[in-house]
């Protein structure tokens, strides 16, 4: 019974990492769902949300406040990127517009270095160094709120993207952009709200994921790779599949972890990620190929 | 994937030039050969020199799945690392020559590159980009970790035994100025010899419409995985090149996204799908970084060649997606 405690350590703690892995897979697999814009810098908007519950912090306001101007920012960014760079790419990913995308993550990363350094910072939120016991196991407060905003989230877009005339216009552009245009919708304004709305929910996966991860400027790229496994396994374009992704990843990370070699923690994933492009890429929950 | 290069990509195919314009490629082979010789060459000059051209190999190694092929592998430094690596291992802990370890690196490039074609190159390009990134990453980890063979985070360091052609080490940058341009002739070479082949003209078939050439009896899977065999095999010899020049490789600089962007700039800033692009390409690329470390050291700055790395990436990109051989050569009418 005792040997099934750490099972159980490694499982929890999975499921709460990933659920917000979840979090920050679902504006990624939005962007290819809608656009088919393969967003490769999209980890380094999760990097500037973490930047902005640090900045938060230093004026001495918890974190978790701070999501909303989170969300807020990262539109704008996202927005931005849209009009300047991805808006010529929409309907395929070219390979210009991996490129693009790859040289753009390089840029904000960059940025972010030269305006706050390389130094690692946190930003504890006021659950921070707190615990709760359950049974044998026992997890950090931080993690159990990061895990409850991210499943907030994404059960909130879920009901944006099925429940709302907004939703309908954009899976309606998603689906066929040339019929949404036939009947009136107005492809681009429709894209670039659908664009910012997903690098928003990068901004605020950033955000939450502060308060128990510190940040430095590589941990947009850190990052990229969980959000592609995690879209890949549940589904490009799925919302639900890159959530339920997300938290696999976690599972299997911290199962490596304990079984194999914690600094080994991702090469299952990427051979995982190979095995489902090779013989089920439309991962669980996705449903075109592509 | 749609490259969106495809019409005036073929039309470069074959150049028509002038006889003086023809000679002028083997002036700058002779040109580059002399530099040892010529009063002015010095160390730093010849280094210089060196890094262009093991660049330019190595972007035109690139150019051939990416640019001829259309398949964009984002991995390429995996088949450097396993050259410089597999070179390195074998010389410093057997004493195996590179002349001959630089093959079982190519040999280990191609079990690795046929593992992942097989695996991701019947799926349309982005599952294939979206692989690469992920064997990259997992090499980083892998290398980081079995610090016994590859020196963990501080890399392997060649033994080194002083100016010896059987170890094909020098203490002087000159004999790697010929080393480099025999790579660079050959790999350009071999390049135009795939664009003018049948081979060359399937690849980019597939490349511009995958349905369109498996109708007109092309095997696409086949071209796919032969184009990135080829590829990887070239890379992972250069590796070995690599190794030799630099005397040392760390896990960053094999895996990183720094360097798989290096890899991928000659061709990308010299023109896509180009027998010439990735020369002239690879060339400017080591101009821009010798500048920006020349700035950036004078500003006291670091990291500023990861930035303009990824704004000329993003430039060429977005205004000059047909690069520099690309724009000079004449356009088709349509």
């Amino acid at each position: 019974m005792n040997s099934l405690i750490p099972v159980g350590q490694a499982l929890l703690s999975g499921i709460l990492v990933g659920g917000v892995y979840g979090l920050l897979s679902i504006g990624f697999s939005l962007a290819f769902g809608v656009m088919r814009i393969v967003n490769f810098a999209h980890g380094d908007l999760v990097m500037y949300g973490m930047y902005v519950g640090v900045a938060a912090a230093l004026f001495g306001i918890d974190p978790l406040y701070a999501i909303p101007i989170s969300f807020v920012l990262m539109a704008l960014l996202g927005a931005a990127q849209y009009r300047f760079v991805y808006r010529r790419f929409v309907g395929a990913p070219t390979l210009q517009q991996l490129l693009a995308a790859i040289g753009l993550g390089l840029v904000l990363q960059m940025i972010a270095q030269i305006v706050f350094g390389a130094d690692t910072r946190s930003a504890p939120s006021m659950f921070a160094g707190r615990f709760l016991l359950l049974g044998p196991l026992f997890v950090s407060a931080a993690q159990v709120v990061a895990f409850g905003v991210a499943v907030a989230a994404t059960l909130i877009v879920e009901a944006l993207l099925l429940g709302t005339q907004w939703g309908r216009t954009v899976r309606a552009v998603a689906d066929d952009i040339e019929a949404a245009e036939l009947v009136g919708l107005r492809s681009q304004w429709i894209n670039i709200s659908a664009f910012a709305f997903a690098c928003g929910l990068a901004g605020i996966a950033g955000t939450i994921m502060v308060t128990y991860y510190p940040v430095d400027p590589s941990k947009g790229l850190t990052l990229m790779p969980i959000a592609i496994i995690a879209t890949t396994i549940g589904g490009l374009g799925s919302i639900r599949g890159s959530f339920l992704g997300g938290i696999f990843c976690g599972v299997i990370q911290q199962a490596t972890a304990l079984l194999w070699n914690s600094a080994l923690q991702d090469v299952p994933l990427y051979v995982l990620l190979l095995l489902f492009i090779a013989y089920r890429p439309t991962g669980m929950f996705g449903l075109r190929t592509e | 994937m749609e490259t969106g290069l495809s019409r005036a990509a073929l039309g470069r195919s074959a150049p028509v030039a002038p006889a003086t314009a023809r000679l002028l490629p083997w002036f700058a082979v002779l040109a580059v050969a002399a530099l040892p010789l010529l009063p002015f060459a010095n160390k730093y000059v010849e280094a210089a020199v060196v890094r262009a051209l093991i660049f330019i190999a190595l972007g035109q190694a690139w150019n051939v799945v990416a640019g001829i092929g259309g398949q964009l592998s984002l991995g390429h430094g995996v088949f450097l690392g396993l050259g410089s690596y597999a070179t390195g291992i074998l010389f410093n802990l057997f004493g195996i020559s590179p002349w001959l370890g630089v093959w079982a690196g190519a040999l280990v490039s191609l079990a690795v590159a046929l593992v992942m074609g097989a695996m991701t190159l019947r799926m349309r390009g982005i599952f294939f980009a979206l692989a690469t990134v992920a064997v990259s990453l997992a090499f980083d980890q892998l290398a980081h970790h079995y610090v016994d063979l590859t020196g963990g985070d501080n890399g392997l360091a060649l033994r080194f035994v002083g100016t010896s052609l059987w170890a094909a080490q020098s203490r002087t940058p000159a004999p790697f100025v010929y080393a480099g341009l025999a790579f660079v002739v050959l790999y350009l070479w071999i390049t135009r010899l795939i664009l003018a082949s049948r081979f060359g003209l399937e690849m980019r078939a597939v490349r511009d419409d995958e349905i369109a050439a498996g109708a007109a009896g092309v095997r696409v899977f086949r071209t796919k995985l032969l184009g990135f065999l080829a590829s990887a095999a070239m890379t992972a010899l250069a590796g070995g090149l690599y190794m030799q020049f630099y005397q040392a490789i760390d896990p960053e600089s094999a895996f990183g996204l720094g360097q798989a962007i290096q890899l991928q700039l000659p061709a990308l800033i010299g023109g896509l799908g180009t027998a010439w692009g990735p020369v002239v390409g690879g060339a400017l690329m080591i101009l821009l970084s010798e500048a920006t470390n020349w700035g950036a050291t004078k500003a006291g700055m670091v990291g500023v060649d990861i930035l303009v790395y990824g704004l000329v990436l993003l430039l060429v990109v977005l205004w000059a997606p047909q690069g520099i051989v690309g724009m000079l050569a004449p356009r088709r009418r349509r």
